[in-house]
């Protein structure tokens, strides 16, 4: 067997510096890094990153900052579910990690341009939602109407609290919020994320429903908003599989013919409706 | 125009020692009863002329079972691509797994390009071997229409009465015919003997299946509710034979090998399999395919229905190996058959 | 990195699993770089009364065993339950098949009382258990790879798929093809198809694949005209304590 080295490689990975760590709740912890070199990581709402740990291995996560909040670094939240994503959890500020990507198609930003828009986002699904929210929020007079539909199991497991106070304060942002179960604390709705859909005014010819969240979401969550008439080609999605290569090889992510990492993990409904094992 | 030559009988021993000579031959060799496998020989004796489709695929030299992709070092986080090949020759490749190596070069060349693979494919020699009858039963090399032989090789044999015919269809190739200076050109009556067995072998070679080559796609695309797959899936063990040995599967998982030193290893590369329980696995637990049904339909989903969207181009060679090895007695042609009779 | 402290115990076992360390040769070498072995009965006479990994071989078949490797468990950091017998119980299982009493009078004859004896257990039935290395013997290059998961604090899992795709990646005829009965399609892979790559059949050392389907399983064994009795014994062979089910701590 001859080993040689190579100068090119879709698996070379760049290194990331966490500039800040941050457990957010009992399973999420926040990591806020840098790539050697002030490299911008260059990437679009909606897209993910191949992240490593010499020796350990390496997983998929979605980039949960926006490309507008800074060029320097980039956030991701990462949920404790595997052997890496364990060792992940005992990083702290100023050590290193593995990245390459970005990987796949994002959300078509410039398409939803001029148009209201509706974000539903169950549990994690604030992570990958959050960049496209801040991204904006951040271009807002490009946007027209902006609702943000929040659900996540207790008070507790609600993340990246202050922001999402601060989406709420705005005036341009319509804002509501939903626990699974609530805490004596709790003073807002109770009940399924879909349970916030129908009281939701929408101008539907004109209106973009961009959804996140655990795979079982989506069935009801797309239900809703049928009823309500949203156009099939204006129900976007974001849909997780566990990438390993994130260049279209290694099957992990297969849905039909599409390799979710880089034809999607974002699609329309009508691109996805009929696939067999899409949803 | 086309260049043909011809080796006798009694010097085909010589022709693979001097081969393996000039570079590492592997040739399909008796392993069992009926199982053989490709490995490396030196002389033409330990070959098996008449084979029946070798337990691996020759895929295992194009995408090797387990292949270093990066080393590094975490101390100084270095991290270096590596290729690994071996310079080869494959001796005794059958149409239907020179149609699988074509498979392969699709999806590996299909952008973002995959390096290792390409590279290594380079370093690959390969002569074709014809079959002039059926291996065996289980085979459907008709039907998928790879059984004569349609390029993907350097050279091509094909066995007639007292002499091989050797199709030369690269320099690679002629540069094998000139080196080892056994052959001889062939002459029209070789030409005449191997158009005979050509016209012969389409006699003997039927389309196995109850369905046209061009109407497989449609069987497919409208079979996924089928109950066929909820039989075939009470039959699966799950076992992960089928795509192991199949030419045409390519998943692979994505690992990490610590030295000892517990600062440097490698990134490797090794085969995967649909048919494992976490395949379709995501962080929270859900499995996009927990039933056995839903990852034998999956299997048959990227030979008949899906390659054809992306590559114009069926993923079954009609090999017969996921039929030989499955333990549960899953057919292709009877599942094939089941579903377009269902249809009807 | 400062060494980590290693100890190794024997049960009930033959301690060939402990012999394989011991032939590990060069690898064995590295291996000592970064450990320090305080306690190994098969190749030092030194005994510690601490360490941070506790290597266990062998199953729990006494009520002086519960006693001994509970207080291991609180001594040691990580506990590995190595070989068969610790980790799925082992050929010493085979007990198990008995009445507890006929089998004490059949092995010690007149002397039974004066033996204590238990149904067989695996260490993982008695205390919790870090890693498992099962095999009979342990198949190094897995046991070097749970090392190295112990040491970087990372699980280690036992793979949940049949020996078959290990078999068939090595190219073996199948022995089903010559008519031999085999375990691997229900035995946890791992171990490299080790036995069959040797021209043996596979025992069934490592343990059952969690989710075997039993309806397959039926057919094939039909197909091969083996009855569910033979299959039974041969999975009884290293498997029997599986009976008995998780952890028991009250004893």
């Amino acid at each position: 067997m001859i080993q040689v080295p190579l100068k090119e490689s879709e698996y070379i990975v760049k290194k990331g510096t966490i500039i800040r760590a941050k457990k957010m709740t009992a399973l999420e912890k926040f990591f806020e890094i840098s790539l050697a070199g002030s490299e911008v990581l260059d990437h679009e709402p909606g897209q993910f990153v191949m992240i490593s740990i010499p020796g350990i291995g390496e997983a998929p996560i979605s980039v949960s900052s926006s490309p507008t909040t800074k060029r320097s670094s980039f956030e991701l939240v990462v949920r404790n579910s595997g052997i890496l994503t364990k060792a992940l959890h005992n990083l702290e500020a100023g050590d290193v990690v593995g990245i390459r990507g970005p990987f796949g198609h994002g959300f078509p930003t410039n398409i939803l341009e001029g148009n209201d828009l509706l974000f539903v986002a169950g549990g994690l699904g604030i992570v990958p939602l959050r960049s496209l929210i801040n991204f904006v929020i951040d271009n807002r007079r490009d946007y027209g109407k902006v609702n943000i539909l929040l659900g996540c199991k207790t008070p507790r497991d609600m993340l990246f609290g202050d922001e999402v106070k601060q989406w709420e304060e705005r005036l341009d942002v319509n804002f509501q919020c939903t626990v699974d179960r609530s805490d004596p604390d709790w003073k807002g709705n109770v009940g399924l994320i879909t349970s916030l859909i129908p009281g939701v005014n929408l101008d539907i010819a004109r209106t973009f429903a961009i959804v996140v969240g655990p795979p079982i979401m989506y069935k009801f969550v797309i239900a809703e908003l049928l009823k309500k008439n949203i156009p099939e080609r204006q129900i976007l999605l974001s849909l997780e599989r566990h990438m390993k290569c994130g260049v279209g090889k290694c099957g992990h992510c297969q849905i039909g013919e599409h390799y979710c990492c880089q034809d999607g993990p974002v699609y329309s409904y009508d691109q996805i409706k009929g696939k067999h094992e899409a949803l | 125009m086309e260049k043909y030559v011809v080796l006798k009988k009694k010097d085909f021993n010589d022709f693979i020692a001097k081969l393996a000579l000039m570079q590492t031959v592997v040739a399909p060799v008796k392993k069992g009863k009926k199982s053989f496998a490709f490995q490396e020989v030196t002389t033409g004796k330990e070959i098996a002329l008449q084979y029946i489709p070798t337990i691996l695929p020759p895929k295992k030299y194009f995408m090797p079972q387990q292949e270093t992709i990066m080393k590094f070092n975490k101390a100084k986080f270095e991290w270096t691509p590596v290729l690994e090949y071996n310079e080869i020759t494959i001796f005794g490749v059958h149409t239907c797994d020179l149609a699988g190596i074509q498979c392969l070069n699709m999806v590996f060349t299909n952008k973002p390009k995959d390096i290792n693979y390409i590279v290594r494919k380079d370093k690959i020699t390969i002569i074709g071997f014809e079959c002039n009858a059926y291996c065996d039963e289980f085979a459907s090399c008709a039907a998928m229409d790879n059984h004569i032989p349609n390029g993907g090789y350097d050279l091509f044999f094909t066995e007639l009465n007292d002499s091989f015919i050797i199709h030369v269809n690269t320099l690679m190739g002629e540069k094998i015919i000139e080196e080892i200076s056994l052959f001889s050109k062939a002459n029209d009556d070789n030409l005449k003997e191997l158009e005979e067995l050509r016209t012969k072998k389409r006699e003997i070679f039927k389309n196995e299946l109850n369905t046209k080559h061009s109407d497989l796609k449609a069987v497919f695309e409208n079979s996924f509710n089928s109950k066929v797959w909820k039989d075939i899936g009470a039959k699966c063990v799950a076992c992960g034979n089928c795509t192991n040995v199949c030419p045409t599967c390519y998943c692979f998982d994505i690992k990490d090998e610590m030295n000892l030193d517990f600062n440097t290893g490698s990134r490797i590369r090794v085969w995967d399999s649909c048919q494992n329980e976490d395949f379709a696995k995501v962080a929270g637990g859900e499995s996009f395919r927990e039933e056995r049904a839903n990852r034998q339909k999956h299997r048959y989903m990227r030979k008949f229905n899906y390659p054809v969207d992306k590559f114009s181009r069926y993923f079954c060679t009609g090999c017969g190996r996921c039929t030989r090895t499955c333990m549960a007695q899953i057919k292709l042609k009877e599942t094939v058959n089941a579903l377009a009779e269902e249809k009807k | 990195m400062k060494k980590v402290k290693v100890a190794f115990f024997d049960f009930t076992c033959c301690e060939g699993c402990q012999l394989q360390v011991a032939n590990m040769g060069e690898t064995l070498l590295d291996v000592l770089d970064l450990i320090d072995v305080v306690e190994f009965r098969e190749v030092m006479s030194e005994k510690s009364s601490t360490y941070d990994v506790a290597i266990v071989e062998g199953s729990i078949t006494t009520h002086h065993a519960i006693e001994r490797i509970k207080k291991i468990r609180k001594t040691a950091k990580v506990l590995i339950a190595f070989g068969s017998c610790a980790a799925i119980g082992g050929i010493n299982g085979m007990k198990n098949n008995f009445d507890l009493t006929d089998i004490r009078e059949y092995v010690y004859q007149k002397d039974a009382k004066h033996f204590d004896t238990i149904p067989t257990r695996a260490v993982h039935q008695v205390v919790p258990v870090d890693y498992f290395v099962p095999g009979c013997p342990v198949y190094i290059p897995e046991f070097v790879k749970v090392l190295k998961s112990a040491l970087m604090g990372i699980a280690y899992n036992v793979p949940d798929n049949a020996v078959c795709v290990e078999c068939k990646l090595n190219e073996n005829e199948c022995m089903y093809d010559k008519g031999i009965a085999c375990m691997g399609p229900v035995t946890r892979a791992g171990c490299n198809s080790w036995c069959i790559n040797n021209g043996n059949i596979c025992y069934g050392c490592r343990g059952i694949v969690s989710n075997p389907a039993e309806k397959g399983q039926k057919d094939i064994m039909e197909k091969y005209n083996i009855s569910l009795e033979w299959i039974e014994n041969k999975i009884n062979m290293y498997n029997k304590p599986r009976e008995l089910g998780e952890l028991k701590t009250n004893e």
